[in-house]
C-alpha cells in the first residue's frame, strides 16, 4: 500500500521544512529524537546509532564503505534524508572531501535514551480512575473516526454533532470535495481515493491538513508537531491528567478528541484523557503501512459482494463501485456490475484501488484463502477498466503516392524526428503522421521537390 | 501490485532473542571484561534495538550452567514502562531482579547435583528456548516481527551437548532463523561458528571488549532487510569438527555409523543409536584406511 508510506513520508518533509531555528529547538525533546529517527530509512537510522557516540566528524567515505556496492543510491537517500532533517551537520574540511557530524541536541538526547530506557513523557493518573477496557476504547475510537469520516463527506448523515468549527471542516474537505453551484457537495477524484486508503493514510492526511493550517488559528505548527509525536509514546487506555498539557496542547487535544485519537474524560475535580490505538499507532505508521484492522467483505465469484458490517461509512465507500442490493441489521449485500464500476473510474477511482481495498479489508474467513477476492473478479474488474481506454482518437493524416523510395523514406525520418509517426507502409509508400506536424510535413514535401 | 499484501509488517521489523550467558565459572575467570560491565553493553544495545523501530522486540534468556530461564521480554514489559521506585527504569529494574532470581536458583541446582565440573553453560538449552518462543510467534499469526537469535556467549563449549545444540542450530536452519553470535572468552567456539554459518547469521569475535557495545550496534543491531545492502563481518574460517556420541569428546577422525550417522571414537559392535549391527573391521590394526572420515556437515 504506497498511500501511508506517500502520506506519511509528506509528514516528515513538513517536518524537514521547517526553519533550521525550530528544528533545531524540537530536538530539544526526546520524544522527537526517537519519533524521528524511527522514521528514517533503515540505513539511516543506522548510521545514526553506529556513530552516536562518536565525538568528531564522520568522513561521507567512511560511511559509504560500511554498505555493499548495490547499496549506493541507498546511501545517498539516507545521507540526504539526514541532512535534511539537520540530524547530519555537514562539514567540510580542508581537502574539500564532506563528514558529517551528529546534531549535538539529537546525539545527546539518544545517548541519554539509550543508557537510561525509555521513559514515558508523563506520568498516569493514580488508579482511583476508572479506566474504559480496551476494547470499548477501540469501538470508541473506531466509532469517533466514522464520524468524523462521515460528517466530511456528507454533512447531513452524521448522527452526533461535532465541536470542530465549520471552518476546520472546510480546510478538511478543501481538496476532497467540490462544490459547484447550489448543487451538494461531490467528491472529487482525491476524495475517492481518500476513502479507499486505510485509516493510518486517512488520518496522516487529516493530521497533515490541521498542521499546515495552524498557523491562521495562531499555533505554532512546531508545538503541534512536537505534541501529536509525544502523543503517540504515551500508553494505550492509561489516563494522563490534562492539567500537564500547556494552554495550546489543551485545546488542541479537544480536536484530537473529536477524531477518535484520545478519549477525555471528566471527574470530580480533574479531567483526564485517554490516548487510543489511533494515537499511538501515529508514529508507528511513519514507518510502517501495518494497519491491523479486521476486514469485512466477502467477494464471490459471480461477484456478489457481503460485507458483515453496521458502519454507514462502509456502506457509503462500497456504494462507490458497486451496486448496494440490500442492506440487512448486520450485512451490506450488493454486486460488482459493469456500470457500478464505470462510475467509479469516471470518478477517477481505478482498478488497482478498488481491487486493493477489497483484498486489504477481507473478511477474516476469506483473508486465508490465496487469492482472497477471486481471480475472475480481479481481473473483470481490470478488464472493463481497459475497455474504457480501448480507442484512443488521434487527429492524423494521411500522405501517399510518393514520387520516389527516397522521398518516402526521408518523410518518414522527418516525421520521426517531429515524433510524429503514426504508422508506416513501405511496400505501398504510405504514411500517417499526427495532425500537429502536418503544416511542417507539407513545407518538407515542397522542399524535397 | 503484489497480489496480496501478506506481510503488513515491513521487513526491518524485527525481534531478537538475546542469550545471555551468565555462567559464573567463566565470568569469575574472565578479568578483561567484568560481568557488570558486560551487562551494561548489553542493556544499551536493547535499548538502541527498542529505539530503532516502535514495533522491534527484544527477550532476552539467560543461560546458566545449570538451567536457563527467560529473564525479560519487551512486548509484555511495555505496559509498565515508566519510572519505579524512583528513578531505575522498569528495563533495568525487572531485568535485573529476575537476573538475580535466576543466579540464585541456578546456583541452588548446581548444590543439588553432583559434584560434576561442568564449565560450560547451557546453550542448547536457552537455544531451544529461542526457537519455542519463535515457533509461537510464527503461529501467532500473519502479523509478526522478523526472528533471529543472538548468542552473547563466553565460555568454552561442552562437547557433551553437541547433538543437542547441531539439532537447534539445524530446526533454525529450517525456520530460517538466523542465529548471530558474538564470542566474548578467549578462543573461538566451534559451536557458535558453525551455527552462524548453518542459518546464515554473523560470527564476531570482539577484538577489543571495551567496545563491545559497538560491537553490537554496528553488526547485531542491522535488521535482516539491510543485510542485504550492508557490508558485514565474513567467516574467516569454521571449525567444524563434531563431538563423538560415545564419549562426549571433540574428534578430527571417527567412525560413522552407516544408518544413521551417529559418530564414535572408536569401534564399536553395534551402533548406541539405531541399534544397527556393524561387520568385523577388516583388520584389527587401526590403519588409516579404517578411519573413516568424518564429513563436514554441509
Amino acid at each position: 500500500m504506497p498511500q501511508v508510506r506517500i502520506i506519511a513520508k509528506n509528514f516528515m518533509d513538513m517536518v524537514a521544512s521547517l526553519p533550521a531555528m525550530k528544528l533545531d529547538s524540537l530536538y530539544q525533546n526526546a520524544y522527537i529524537c526517537e519519533a524521528i529517527l524511527r522514521s528514517l530509512p533503515p540505513l539511516a537510522k543506522k548510521y545514526v546509532v553506529q556513530i552516536l557516540f562518536f565525538d568528531g566528524p564522520v568522513s561521507g567515505k567512511l560511511l559509504e564503505q560500511w554498505v555493499l556496492d548495490d547499496g549506493v543510491t541507498k546511501h545517498r537517500v539516507a545521507i540526504d534524508r539526514l541532512i535534511q532533517l539537520r540530524i547530519f551537520i555537514e562539514v567540510t574540511d580542508k581537502k574539500r572531501e564532506s563528514s558529517y557530524k551528529l546534531n549535538q541536541t539529537f546525539q545527546a538526547n539518544l545517548q541519554k535514551h539509550l543508557t537510561n530506557g525509555g521513559v514515558l513523557p508523563r506520568e498516569t493518573m493514580a488508579a482511583t480512575v476508572k479506566l474504559p477496557s480496551s476494547e470499548d476504547l477501540d469501538t470508541y475510537a473506531l466509532e469517533q473516526w466514522e464520524c468524523f469520516l462521515l460528517l466530511l463527506i456528507s454533512s447531513g448523515q452524521a448522527e452526533k454533532p461535532t465541536s470542530l468549527s465549520s471552518s476546520m471542516m472546510k480546510i478538511f474537505q478543501r481538496g476532497l470535495l467540490s462544490q459547484r453551484d447550489r448543487d451538494a457537495p461531490r467528491l472529487t477524484e482525491g476524495g475517492f481515493q481518500f476513502l479507499l486508503m486505510d485509516t493510518n493514510a486517512q488520518l496522516w492526511y487529516i493530521i497533515r491538513e490541521y498542521i499546515s493550517n495552524s498557523e491562521e488559528r495562531g499555533t505554532d505548527p512546531a508545538d503541534l508537531i512536537s505534541f501529536l509525536l509525544e502523543l503517540s509514546f504515551h500508553v494505550t487506555g492509561e489516563a494522563y491528567n490534562i492539567n500537564t498539557l500547556t494552554e495550546i496542547q489543551r485545546n488542541t487535544i479537544k480536536d484530537l478528541a473529536e477524531l477518535g485519537l484520545v478519549k477525555l474524560q471528566q471527574g470530580r475535580k480533574e479531567s483526564w484523557f485517554i490516548p487510543t490505538k489511533l494515537a499511538t499507532n501515529l508514529s508507528v505508521s511513519l514507518t510502517d503501512s501495518s494497519s491491523r484492522k479486521q476486514g469485512y467483505v466477502v467477494v464471490e465469484t459471480n461477484f456478489r459482494l457481503y460485507a458483515y458490517s453496521t458502519s454507514k461509512l462502509h456502506c457509503e465507500i462500497l456504494r462507490l463501485f458497486s451496486k448496494i442490493e440490500y442492506q440487512l441489521p448486520n450485512l451490506i449485500v450488493g454486486a460488482i456490475t459493469k456500470e457500478s464500476l464505470y462510475s467509479a473510474f469516471e470518478n477517477g477511482i481505478t482498478s488497482d484501488q478498488i481491487i486493493s481495498f477489497l483484498q486489504q479489508n477481507a473478511h477474516p474467513r476469506v483473508a486465508e484463502r490465496l487469492p482472497s477476492v477471486p481471480e475472475n473478479v480481479t481481473d473483470q474488474i481490470r478488464l472493463w477498466e481497459a475497455d474504457l481506454n480501448r480507442v484512443e482518437i488521434t487527429p492524423a493524416h494521411l500522405y501517399d503516392e510518393f514520387p520516389s523510395k527516397d522521398t518516402f523514406e526521408a518523410a518518414c525520418d522527418y516525421a520521426r524526428e517531429w515524433n510524429g509517426l503514426l504508422w508506416e507502409d513501405s511496400k505501398k509508400m504510405r504514411v500517417v503522421v499526427k495532425a500537429e506536424i502536418h503544416m511542417n510535413m507539407r513545407e518538407f514535401l515542397r522542399g524535397q521537390k | 501490485m503484489t497480489s496480496v499484501p501478506s506481510k503488513l509488517y515491513s521487513d526491518d521489523v524485527s525481534l531478537v532473542v538475546v542469550l545471555l550467558d551468565t555462567n559464573p565459572f567463566f565470568w569469575t575467570a574472565s578479568s578483561s571484561l567484568p560481568f557488570s560491565q558486560f551487562l551494561s553493553h548489553v542493556m544499551a544495545f536493547v535499548n538502541s534495538i527498542l529505539l530503532l523501530n516502535q514495533l522491534n522486540q527484544v527477550v532476552v534468556i539467560a543461560s546458566g550452567y545449570n538451567t536457563c530461564d527467560y529473564i525479560y521480554d519487551s512486548s509484555s514489559d511495555a505496559s509498565q514502562l515508566g519510572l519505579e521506585n524512583g528513578k531505575m527504569p522498569s528495563l533495568y529494574s525487572n531485568l535485573l531482579q529476575k537476573l538475580e532470581d535466576f543466579m540464585i536458583k541456578d546456583e541452588k541446582l548446581g548444590k543439588e547435583q553432583s559434584q560434576r565440573a561442568i564449565k560450560s553453560s547451557l546453550l542448547s538449552g536457552s537455544m531451544s528456548m529461542a526457537l519455542c518462543y519463535i515457533q509461537r510467534v510464527f503461529r501467532s499469526g500473519p502479523f509478526h516481527p522478523q526472528p533471529r537469535i543472538l548468542c552473547l556467549q563466553g565460555s568454552p563449549d561442552g562437547p557433551e551437548q553437541y547433538v543437542a545444540v547441531m539439532n537447534a542450530i539445524f530446526s533454525a536452519q529450517r525456520s530460517m532463523v538466523p542465529i548471530d553470535s558474538c564470542y566474548v572468552g578467549a578462543h573461538n567456539s566451534a559451536f557458535l561458528q558453525q551455527a552462524s554459518y548453518i542459518t546464515g547469521g554473523v560470527y564476531v569475535k570482539p577484538q577489543h571488549l571495551d567496545g563491545l557495545f559497538q560491537y553490537l550496534t554496528t553488526v547485531f543491531a542491522t535488521d535482516l532487510h539491510s543485510r542485504s545492502f550492508i557490508q558485514l563481518p565474513r567467516p574467516a574460517g569454521v571449525d567444524f569438527r563434531a563431538s563423538c556420541f560415545c564419549h562426549k569428546t571433540t574428534i578430527d577422525m571417527g567412525y560413522i555409523c552407516s544408518v544413521c550417522l551417529s559418530i564414535f571414537c572408536n569401534h564399536h559392535k553395534k551402533c548406541s543409536t539405531c541399534g544397527s549391527v556393524f561387520g568385523q573391521a577388516q583388520s584389527d590394526t587401526s590403519s588409516a584406511s579404517d578411519l573413516k572420515r568424518k564429513a563436514p556437515e554441509t
